[in-house]
């Protein structure tokens, strides 16, 4: 039987994946991908939340609407932070975010 | 055409001031054509406004500026006897001032800027005469301090003439600060800054007697700064260094005598103030007695005259102070038209023999006997010569302080300052005019027109203006009471008039004997006066305790606060921060790694350390 405790455990498994992604690739593609991973985290967290409450149909199905929204915002998102990393490979001839430190002191 | 147009006669001198200033550089011929026309036009007006006023009587008219809290300023206009005596010297001396500019300074290269201040001049003096509250008042009167700055520096590029110019504003200043911590005091008293208001207001009783007094302290200080009395009288010597009929217009007479003004108008609550009469009654009697004994021993023409504007300042401060406010207004009204008249007949001197110091003159008269007339006719009218102005305005005043409420010895002391006036004018006169003809000044000449017309009109009024003080009809009861709207007439003490007779005829034969005859040389008695005689020469030591007090006291304080302005204020207040951020900075900088990873690695941190924190509140 699925049961909330599934949800969360596959949230937090995303989740870890995500940072560990977001704190080891050098490319700054999979850096992005890594990202996704922590925002579709949160949506399936979100997802078993809203499902497994005790409040009202009604009130559950907010949950539902927050995860299309995120899942919208997160498209025009990744759009736009995939235009800038084809600018930055464009210019730099890499995406190689260890070599994009001109931004430090 | 009522007395409500009387605002007209600041406002066209001020839209020509303007006009002066958009024009000047490029038409500079046509600037002195403006001030003159401008002030005509002012003068135009008076003469409407007196019809208006003699036939309705006193007016008043205020349009409103603006209001802060409980503060109402109002753009104002009060027109009774006082402001339209003022008034009238004011429009008539300038034009007379103006039109012996014309030649006395016709071939200076800045005379539009010249009349462009003579402009704004007349707007300021004829605003602060009509103010009928004291911001207005403040305001002319501030700015008839910056005309008389720019005057008396109008030849800047003389030090003499910049020194002078800064020693002016900044002794009236001194007083000023005075007199504007005296207008708040009344209006923290009456909340109001409108002058009758304030007057009615203190009548009846609703101002605290002690903030009263105070009040009117400060006031007299900031009118005894103006007006050069003991001690802020410093200034007034030094600015003979601008141009002669600047002297002539503000020097004598109207600007130095706005002190006089400010104390008679505001008269009815000084009045209520027994001290504050007797402060003005004291320090214009030293006044006049140490004005007239300097001018007996200074030895430019100019510096004579001036030091006998600050003894007969002094005269009208002592009118004042013995309580007849009328008998003040009535010498400065001689006063203003024979001072003018000396000021512009020493021009005249100067200008046709290039002398100013009275031992470099000598039988002038020779060469230009008219002007030895005219200038003769305005001194012996100061002194009181009987029949001339000066004779009923100086007795007027004797009488008022024999009558008044000072007790005699005030009388005894003032005989003194006579006999001093006496001396001095009749040293001048001799020294200038009789005795051997140097042979520098043999090409000495007398002034054309435009100069000497002026001169003319001036010592007509000094010559005649004595004909105000009688008794001419039953409105009329003489000057006096018909300027403080009085119902004592005209009358004459013979014991008074017949001892200053006596001190007249004796001071001028006794200067007469010294100066002309040579029986005792004036030497000799310089000698035998010793110390005295010195003290007077040194101006009795005014500007060395000032200069002390300035190199002692002024400057070591000022350098203790700049001082500390510069370590605590601006290198620890201002600077502080400044370093100390600069500082944390460059240490805290090197946290920019510029690696997106230590970036990324701090977010999960910070995330983390927020959820246990959060997890375990």
């Amino acid at each position: 039987m699925l049961e909330l405790v599934h949800f969360q455990v596959l949230s937090a498994a995303l989740f870890s994946i995500g940072i560990f992604g977001v704190l080891s690739r050098r490319s700054a593609v999979l850096v992005l991908i890594s990202i996704e991973i922590m925002l579709n985290a949160v949506n399936v967290n979100l997802v078993g939340i809203a499902a497994f409450s005790e409040r009202a149909a009604d009130v559950r199905v907010f949950g539902h609407i927050l995860v299309v929204f995120i899942i919208t915002i997160a498209a025009a998102e990744i759009g736009l932070a995939l235009a800038i990393v084809l600018r930055v490979f464009r210019n730099r001839g890499s995406a190689n975010v260890d070599e994009l430190n001109v931004m430090k002191w | 055409m009522g007395t409500d147009t009387v605002f007209l006669a600041p406002a066209i001198p001020a839209i020509g001031f303007l006009l002066i200033l958009l024009t000047g550089r490029r038409l500079p011929e046509i600037a002195p054509y403006l001030s003159i026309t401008s002030i005509a036009a002012s003068f135009v007006v008076w003469v409407v406004v007196l019809m208006a006023f003699l036939n309705d009587g006193p007016g008043s008219s205020s349009i409103d500026w603006f209001e802060v809290g409980r503060f109402e300023f109002t753009w104002g206009t009060t027109v009774d006897a006082i402001s339209i005596v003022m008034l009238g010297i004011v429009s008539l001396v300038a034009i007379g001032i103006q039109i012996y500019s014309l030649e006395y300074l016709k071939h200076e290269p800045r005379l539009w800027w010249y009349f462009a201040v003579q402009s704004l001049f007349a707007a300021a003096m004829m605003t602060l005469v009509l103010a009928d509250n004291l911001i207005l008042l403040y305001l002319g009167w501030e700015l008839v301090g910056l005309g008389s700055y720019l005057l008396i520096g109008f030849w800047w590029e003389r030090r003499s003439a910049a020194e002078a110019a800064k020693k002016a504003f900044v002794t009236t200043r001194i007083g000023d600060v005075a007199l504007l911590i005296g207008f708040v005091l009344l209006f923290r008293e009456t909340g109001t800054f409108d002058i009758s208001t304030i007057i009615t207001m203190a009548h009846g009783g609703l101002v605290d007697s002690a903030q009263l007094k105070w009040a009117l302290f400060l006031i007299f200080a900031g009118a005894a700064g103006k007006s050069a009395q003991i001690p802020l009288h410093v200034w007034l010597p030094d600015a003979m260094e601008g141009p002669t009929p600047v002297s002539a217009l503000i020097h004598a007479a109207t600007m130095v005598v706005a002190g006089v003004y400010l104390i008679v108008r505001l008269f009815p609550i000084y009045q209520m103030v027994p001290e504050s009469l007797d402060l003005i009654a004291v320090i214009g009697l030293a006044t006049a007695v140490m004005g007239a004994a300097i001018a007996l021993v200074m030895t430019d023409l100019k510096r004579i005259l001036a030091y006998s504007t600050i003894s007969h300042i002094g005269f009208m401060m002592l009118a004042i102070g013995a309580g007849a406010p009328g008998v003040a207004m009535f010498h400065l009204l001689v006063h203003a038209f024979a001072k003018a008249s000396l000021f512009l007949g020493a021009g005249s001197i100067s200008h046709g023999s290039g002398q100013t110091d009275i031992r470099e003159m000598g039988g002038l008269w020779r060469k230009i006997p008219y002007t030895t007339v005219i200038f003769s006719i305005s001194a012996l009218s100061l002194v009181g010569l009987p029949v001339l102005a000066g004779f009923f305005s100086k007795d007027e005043v004797l009488l008022a302080v024999h009558t008044g409420r000072l007790n005699n010895g005030f009388l005894l002391v003032s005989f003194v300052a006579v006999v001093f006036s006496v001396l001095y004018t009749g040293r001048m006169l001799y020294r200038v005019f009789l005795g051997q003809l140097l042979p520098i000044n043999k090409d000495s000449h007398e002034p054309g027109l435009q100069m000497f017309l002026p001169i003319c009109f001036f010592t007509l009024f000094a010559a005649c203006l004595g004909l105000a003080a009688f008794e001419w009809s039953h409105g009329y009861k003489g000057f006096v009471s018909w300027v403080t709207d009085s119902e004592v007439g005209f009358h004459l003490d013979p014991a008074i008039t017949g001892v200053s007779t006596v001190i007249l005829l004796g001071g001028l034969s006794l200067t007469w004997f010294i100066y002309v005859r040579h029986w005792v040389s004036s030497a000799t008695i310089q000698t035998r006066l010793g110390g005295l005689a010195t003290a007077a020469e040194r101006k009795f030591y005014f500007d060395q305790v000032y200069q002390w007090v300035f190199n002692r006291i002024v400057v070591p304080l000022s350098q203790l606060t700049s001082f500390i302005d510069r370590a605590w204020v601006n290198d620890i207040g201002v600077d502080g921060p400044g370093k100390l951020t600069r500082f944390s900075g460059g240490i805290l900088r090197y946290v920019q790694t510029g690696r997106l990873y230590n970036y990324a690695l701090g977010m999960v941190i910070g995330a983390i350390t927020l959820g246990v924190l959060w997890w375990s509140i």
